[in-house]
């Protein structure tokens, strides 16, 4: 028995033009329930995909219990060791839930020790010294080890009060 | 090609964070190994909201169980390993496999070799597309409810809905400055995601596909900007092994139906930086 993917990525001769127009689409989980798509959408879903919805439970959110939790408070968590190096995770709480969340320390340890040792960091032309400062919403860069970034993160919010 | 300078000004004070209901809503997911994180923009507090973000979540681990060649009994892993047919694996994973399998062939044509699973120790083994691939899969979900979102799995972020006001920026990590970006970058409704692949990531994981040697790169770090998440992580993890041949490639490409393409800026190991024309540097802070 063949099976085909439903989603033929149609190729031209030179064999581009299917994946340079390819959008995934969200539709087919591969294992567990399916149930059929709920909520009204506020606009309208462009790529027409189906959304699966699983019985309703909220996702497990990082939040402090406390509905008395100060505004906007950020906390930066300890600094973890891990296979590759260190990280540390700042987190923002404000009326209870997470705002925002960034990783301001990052190092790979064979990666960074031989710059560090010849005290020689190249610069780069359009760099931010301080990602704080730069108005966005995300970093692309990396790929955290799952552990010590919620071994920081879990530390920082149980300083937020 | 030209690489355009973001001013470098005086750090600016951290913005006002405005009325409650309007700060995002982030939510955690630790799957495939890493965090990542789900952000709904807006004024969102609902129980639809957590809806969505579970439903999100559901698909990248859903991906992982059926993509994650750590797991000896995942589909992924036994098909790669020979134990099973892809015609004797769930269904549905089945057509997932096929897929993402599919997708991994032209992006290794289209990358001239750089990027090629099957040239991978142990098997073919598509991880430098699924991240993407899933990521984009949880945004879908999000997306299907009207939401403007962005899910960020380190590497790999991809956006939908309305954008903030000052629109989509990015930051891209810098190479060797602790809490620093390399640059700032701007999208849109159709540059709606962004891959890079770095050898600071994990130090040295990649595997040159010609020689099949461990190396750390060609680049300190490649970053790729464009319509979908799966093709742009594919097209960045080829552009960090292999360097400016790829970085050529991408050049080359021709434009998508639908008017989007892809972009690529590349860092080299002593700070040299390269971009295709398009790259969309932003223009200056606010």
């Amino acid at each position: 028995m063949r099976y085909r993917a439903p989603f033929v990525l149609a190729a031209s001769a030179a064999g581009l033009a299917g994946i340079l127009s390819y959008h995934t689409h969200g539709t087919t989980l591969a294992v567990g329930s399916q149930s059929p798509a709920g909520g009204a959408g506020k606009r309208s879903a462009g790529s027409g995909a189906a959304t699966t919805t699983p019985p309703a439970t909220t996702a497990p959110d990082h939040t402090t219990p406390s509905s008395t939790a100060a505004a906007n408070q950020t906390v930066t968590g300890p600094t973890v060791q891990y296979g590759y190096g260190q990280l540390a995770v700042r987190v923002t709480v404000s009326g209870g839930r997470i705002t925002d969340v960034s990783v301001p320390v990052l190092q790979v340890a064979e990666y960074t020790s031989q710059y560090i040792a010849q005290q020689a960091i190249p610069m780069l032309k359009g760099q931010v010294l301080s990602a704080q400062s730069a108005k966005i919403q995300g970093v692309s860069g990396a790929t955290y080890t799952s552990q010590a970034y919620d071994q920081s993160l879990q530390s920082a919010l149980t300083r937020v009060k | 090609m030209t690489v355009r300078r973001l001013p470098t000004g005086p750090d600016t004070a951290p913005a006002d964070p405005g009325p409650e209901q309007a700060r995002p809503r982030v939510h955690v997911e630790h799957v495939m190994g890493t965090a990542v994180v789900l952000t709904v923009h807006g004024a969102h507090d609902g129980p639809e909201v957590g809806d969505a973000l579970a439903g999100a979540c559901r698909m990248l681990h859903d991906a992982d169980e059926v993509f994650s060649t750590w797991n000896p009994s995942s589909p992924m892993t036994r098909l790669r390993r020979g134990e099973a047919r892809l015609d004797q694996l769930d269904p549905r994973a089945a057509e997932q496999i096929s897929e993402v399998l599919e997708l991994c062939r032209q992006a290794c044509s289209l990358t001239e070799g750089w990027f090629d699973p099957w040239a991978l120790p142990g098997g073919v083994d598509p991880t430098g597309l699924v991240k993407g691939w899933a990521i984009e899969r949880a945004l879908a979900v999000l997306d299907a409810r009207g939401l403007t979102a962005m899910v960020n799995g380190g590497g790999d972020i991809a956006w939908c809905g309305q954008p903030p006001d000052g629109g989509w920026r990015l930051g891209i990590r810098h190479p060797w400055v602790a809490d620093g970006l390399a640059c700032v970058v701007v999208g849109d409704g159709v540059r709606r995601a962004i891959a890079t692949s770095a050898g600071y990531e994990r130090g040295a994981h990649f595997v040159d596909p010609f020689t099949g040697e461990h190396t750390m790169g060609a680049l300190a770090s490649g970053t790729v900007a464009g319509p979908d998440l799966a093709v742009a992580d594919a097209l960045a993890t080829a552009l960090v092994v292999g360097g400016r041949p790829v970085l050529d490639a991408i050049r080359r490409l021709p434009d998508a139906r639908g008017g989007g393409r892809y972009e690529a800026y590349a860092i080299g190991p002593a700070g040299e930086e390269w971009a295709t024309k398009g790259f969309p540097f932003a223009e200056a802070q606010p």
